[in-house]
Order: structure tokens, then sequence, then C-alpha cells
């Protein structure tokens, strides 16, 4: 504070000052204090430059549960602006323009569209209504974010993905956030790549929640329209709505699509006249026999969500956004390891894997603290955060091609375009949006069907 | 009316000159920037060596007709003599430069004003033939003269060039050139991270370039 004040005076003074300064250096003297006057430097030498990202002014279309949250988040962020929000449901639209008091309230999408301030949009509607929505959107110029899963059906799904594709000059980013979530980010670049589990064997993974996943509303032709979820000709099923996620992080991880699902599934608790099952297994296949043994369900909450990647060495369980190696006998020592700090489960020790503490702090308090606090970023906001800051710079990437080189040629665009992300910050991509899409939708057909479905590999091919 | 005449004959005379000037301009072939280059500028600091990379180098060249088809270069004299300059303008966008971190690359456009200055710009004055001109026509080497503006400042600077004949009339030009960060203005970034000791950046850098251009 002290110091603080002592150079305010200088600066004053020098500024004061300044014929007595300019006669000073007349006369041969240095003005010794101009080095403070350096605005972008701090009295500790460090500078003051930002980093700061600039605005990308976004759209939310759709405003329910996960359209707020959604809208909630990005008022958290300051580069992400929402100047517009819609919905075609009158409550929803007031309720997210409560989020949003700047934001214009449409309620007609495309008018949102029309809005010149809108530079990029997030689409959270019905998964069903997807499609019309980004079209759309990429039409009008539009960077798009889409929840996942992109769409409910294949032919939905590829129109989504060759539209985006071509869309050359906009930024298209499907709602898988675990691919931006340092957490799992981290886990993967660092752990999973570099093989700590050994010769890979299986996945596991599961989402157990007990809910009965229906909306009420006091008008039938409302409780229809919110609980798309459950018809099964808009729905790809708990698998696909609440799954998906899970269902990305094996692909990811293995770095492989699916070659075949079965699925088993049922309708056991919810029987209130709905079709979906509330109670669903599907084991997905892929090469090398490596298979992703997957369970979700309505009806129980024991052991909530997570997922296990099993290889000969060991077994990586993640939860929560944590993970810990649970290691074989005969699996050689790693040498961060014996930093690292165990944590028990039953009669199991697990090696807590955290991203955020280095090797020297894991096994001090501050370490501990800083493995057992949770991510103060959500995942979403990661995955947002990655949306506004590639969506401003794959715009920026356009606009400096297209000075230089022309408009013209929308492949050498293209390949500039894929040629300089350096620097992207980690986020799904349209083909792994998606191949997540196709895998859940295949694995929804055959739990339907209670049955094998073979997924040909060119299905996962974009054109 | 003396005055009007004066006028008119100063008219006259700059109407004289530009039309020179245009003819100057009209016998030369020009070659514009074409897609595929590379620029990178090295730098260091107080944890480790640093790169930024970028794939856009903009602008043109001009020169007699004859430097597309005297590959000895001799009756070109825009590169043999001092007396008559080809034209040359590089451009590189400050924000295509990325360094794999995004807040980095933000943080030099800050450094750079970029705002302000968005471009890192290569005035050519002078190029001459360095050494012998292989018979093939390429690489050539030249020593260069031109100004480099960068954050606002320009400085003089001097430097080899090379180039190479490539199929379609394609040249490509390939440079290096070491600076300091403060000649131009440019505070070197020295970021404070929670947790960790200053980085400082070091004040050299060396940008280095290839620089592909095309006759239309």
């Amino acid at each position: 504070m002290k110091q603080e004040k002592h150079l305010d005076l200088n600066r004053r003074d020098f500024l004061r000052g300044s014929s007595l300064a300019t006669m000073m250096m007349m006369m041969g003297g240095v003005p010794l204090n101009a080095a403070e006057e350096n605005p972008l430097v701090n009295p500790d030498g460090s500078t003051t430059y930002t980093g700061q990202a600039k605005p990308l002014p976004v759209g939310v279309i759709g405003c329910g549960t996960w359209g707020r949250e959604i809208i909630s988040t990005l008022s958290t962020i300051t580069f992400g602006p929402v100047v517009a929000v819609s919905d075609t449901y009158p409550a929803y639209l007031k309720r997210g323009g409560r989020l949003a008091p700047e934001a214009k309230q449409y309620a007609d999408y495309r008018e949102l569209l029309a809005d010149e301030n809108v530079k990029g949009v997030i689409v959270a509607t019905p998964t069903h209504l997807h499609k019309q929505v980004v079209l759309d959107a990429l039409a009008a110029g539009k960077h798009v974010y889409c929840e996942a899963p992109i769409a409910h059906t294949v032919e939905d799904a590829q129109a989504i993905a060759a539209a985006a594709h071509k869309a050359v000059n906009v930024n298209f980013q499907p709602g898988l956030q675990s691919r931006s979530d340092k957490q799992m980010v981290n886990l993967y670049n660092f752990r999973i790549k570099a093989g700590i589990v050994g010769t890979r064997l299986k996945a596991r993974g599961q989402f157990h929640r007990k809910m009965s996943w229906r909306f009420s509303s006091p008008n039938p032709d409302r409780e229809k329209e919110i609980n798309w979820r459950l018809d099964p000709a808009l729905s790809l099923g708990i698998v696909g709505e609440l799954g998906i996620h899970q269902l990305d992080l094996i692909n990811w991880y293995f770095g492989l699509n699916p070659l075949a699902v079965t699925g088993l599934g049922a309708l056991v608790n919810w029987k209130d006249g709905r079709e979906v099952p509330d109670n669903v297994q599907a084991l997905l296949q892929y090469e090398d026999l490596l298979f992703h043994n997957y369970e979700c369900t309505i009806c129980n909450s024991f052991n909530a969500e997570m997922g296990v990647v099993y290889g000969t060495d060991s077994a990586i369980m993640m939860r929560d956004r944590h993970a810990w190696m649970f290691k074989e006998a005969d699996a050689p020592l790693l040498g961060w390891e014996v930093y690292s700090r165990k944590d028990n489960f039953y009669n199991e020790s697990g090696v807590v894997l955290g991203a955020g503490g280095t090797k020297q702090d894991t096994h001090t308090a501050k370490g501990a603290a800083i493995l057992d606090a949770a991510d103060p970023k959500s995942p979403l906001q990661y995955s947002l955060e990655a949306f506004l800051i590639n969506s401003y710079d794959h715009a920026a990437g356009v606009a400096d091609f297209t000075a230089m080189f022309g408009g013209d040629d929308l492949d050498a665009l293209r390949d500039y375009l894929v040629d300089s992300q350096k620097s992207r910050v980690a986020a799904a991509t349209l083909l792994d949006g998606y191949v997540a899409t196709i895998t859940a939708i295949k694995a929804n057909e055959a739990i339907v069907k209670n049955g094998r479905v073979e997924i040909p590999e060119n299905l996962f091919k974009l054109g | 009316m003396k005055t009007n005449l004066l006028n008119w004959s100063l008219n006259l005379a700059a109407a004289v000159a530009l039309t020179a000037s245009l003819n100057a301009a009209d016998d030369f072939i020009r070659y514009v920037a074409r897609p595929g280059a590379t620029v990178t500028i090295n730098g260091t600091s107080s944890i480790h060596d640093w790169e930024v990379e970028g794939k856009i180098v903009g602008g043109y060249f001009k020169v007699e007709p004859e430097f597309a088809t005297d590959l000895s270069l001799k009756s070109v004299p825009s590169v043999t003599t001092k007396e008559k300059n080809p034209e040359a303008i590089i451009s590189i966008p400050i924000r295509s430069l990325k360094s794999g971190k995004d807040a980095m690359d933000r943080i030099m456009q800050e450094a750079m004003k970029a705002e302000e200055n968005p471009m890192i710009k290569f005035t050519l004055k002078e190029m001459i033939v360095k050494g012998d001109v292989p018979a093939e026509g390429s690489p050539v080497k030249f020593d260069a003269k031109g100004d480099l503006a960068v954050s606002g400042e320009t400085k003089p600077v001097e430097l080899v060039l090379t180039m190479e004949r490539k199929p379609n009339k394609m040249l490509v030009f390939k440079g290096e050139q070491k600076l300091k960060m403060t000649d131009f203005g440019i505070t070197p970034p020295a970021p404070k991270i929670p947790g960790m000791d200053m980085i400082k950046t070091g004040d050299d850098v060396t940008i280095k370039f290839e620089w592909p251009v095309q006759t239309r």
C-alpha cells in the first residue's frame, strides 16, 4: 500500500513537473522515474498483459433446464455475452431471459439468427429439433455449439455433419464437454495416452440414478412436448440422452470407433405409459476384441456415475472428475508414482491421478487439498469457453486468410484452418460429435431390439 | 495568371512524374503471395525457449518480366543494379501467429499492440544478387534492404533472401532476421502465474519465413 502511494506521488509529480523534466533532459539529466511510467510494467517487473479473450456475443436457442444452465454458466464467463435467447414456449423464454437481462428475447429462433449482433449460437433444443436449427444457423453464418447427441437419427446426424463440414467460415462444436474438461483432458494426455494401463482389456461404465425422467405440466399438450425423451420415435433413450458423454469418453480413450453393439433393455419401474426402457445395458465391441460394457438405469442409484478402463498393468477408475489407478502387483513402477497419494476403497488402494497438483505437491497438505478440491470450473464452463475462444479465432483466421489470398479457394482455406490449430483450446470436433451420436443411435437400436447391431465402418466417415 | 501558370506547370510535372512511375510499374510483372507459407518466431524466456508459428504471409513482389525468363538474372536491372529496384511488401497478421497456448497468443498480441498494428510488414527497398546464380536459376541469394514495421515502429533492416524457383512460375523466398523486441517499442512479456516465479521473456527473437509467390 505504502509502495503504491509512493509511486502515485512520483507519477503525479512527474506529470505535473513535465516542464521541469524537459528542462532537465535538455541539460543532460535522465528522469529516473520515467521507467515507472511504462503502463505495461508492474512495480515488481511483471507485465500487465492480461491475455483476456475477446468477447463473442452469443444467442441461446432453447431455454429448458439445460439451456438455462448454459445461460447461467455463460453469465460467469466475461467473454461470452448472451445477447439473445429463444424458446417457443413463453414461460421458458421468460425464465431464460431473466438469467440474461440484456438479451433480446425471440419466440422464433429464425429471428434470433437474423440478429446481426449474434455471432454464435448454442443449440439446446430437444435433440429431434436440432437438425433444422443447426442447418439454419450455419446458413446464417453463425458459429454453432450443438448439444449432444447432435441428432436422434442417422439421417439427421449426417445432414448436420455435411452442413457443418461445408460451412468452412464458422466453427462447429458438439456439446461433448468432457473433451474440454481439464480433468479428463489431462488424464487422457498424461496417463491414458502414456499407456499406464498396459495392454488394454476393456472398459466399464455406469450411470445409476433413481429418477422418473418425466417433467410435469398442467397442460397435456405441453406435457407431451416436454417429455420428448419418453417418446421412442424422438428419443435415443437413457443410453443416448444420459449416456452419450460416457460412450464418447471410451471412444476417445480407446481412440477407436465401435464395430458392433449388443443391447438389452426393459421397462421395469416407471410404467406410466412410456415405452422407453428404464434399465439398459450395451456391450460395445471394438477392434482387437476390446469392449465397453455400459450400464444405465434410472431405477437404482447405487455407485452413481463412473467409468473404469482396464489393462494388464492397472485399472483406472473415473468418478466425479477424479481418477485413481489400481495397480497389479507385477506392473512396473512408474517414476511419478512414489510421489502420489493413495486413497482406500474397501480393500483396494488407488493412486490418485489428479490434474492441478504438481508431483512435489501431492504428498503435502497443500497438494492433498488441490487433489480433493473440486475444479472450480464445470465441464460445461470449459466446453463453452473453448467454443467462444475457438470460434473467435476461427473467424479471425478466415478473415486474415481471405484478406491475403481471397475467398475463392475454399479447399485452401479449409486446409489453412486445419493447419493453424496449434493453439486451439481442447474441444470436441465435428467428427467426435458425429461418431458419438452414431454410437448412441446404434446402442439404442440394439437395446430396443434386445440384440446385436453391426456398425459398418464407413458409417463413421464424414461425406 | 502567373500563379496559374506556375500551378499548371507544377501539375504537368507531377502528371509526367506520375505517368513515368506508373509506366515503370506497368513494365513489372506481379507475383502475389500464395497459401503454403510458414513464419516462425523463436525466442527465449527464464523457463524455456519458445516458438510461435504462422501460416499466412501475404503481399506481392514486382519485378521486370525478364526475372521470370532469364534464369541468370543478368538482364534484370532491378536485382543487378542499385539504380532500379523491385517492389515487394511482405505482411504477416500478428493474430495468425500461434504459440500452442491461446492465452499466450493473446499476450503476444497485446505486447505487439495488434489492435492498432495488426500486421508485421516488410517493405523492400533494394535487392541485389549475392554471389553466383546457378545455371538452373535456383536457388539464388540476394542482399536485401528494406523497412520493417512492427507494433507501430519502423526500422531499416538488411537481410539475405534466398529464392527458389518452383514449378508453375512459383517462387519461394526464404529469409531470417534477428530482432530485439525493445527496438520496436515492445515490452517483453513477464507474466506472473500464481504459485510460480515470474516468467521473463528475453528481448532477442529470430524471425524466419518461407514465402511462396506466383504470377497470376
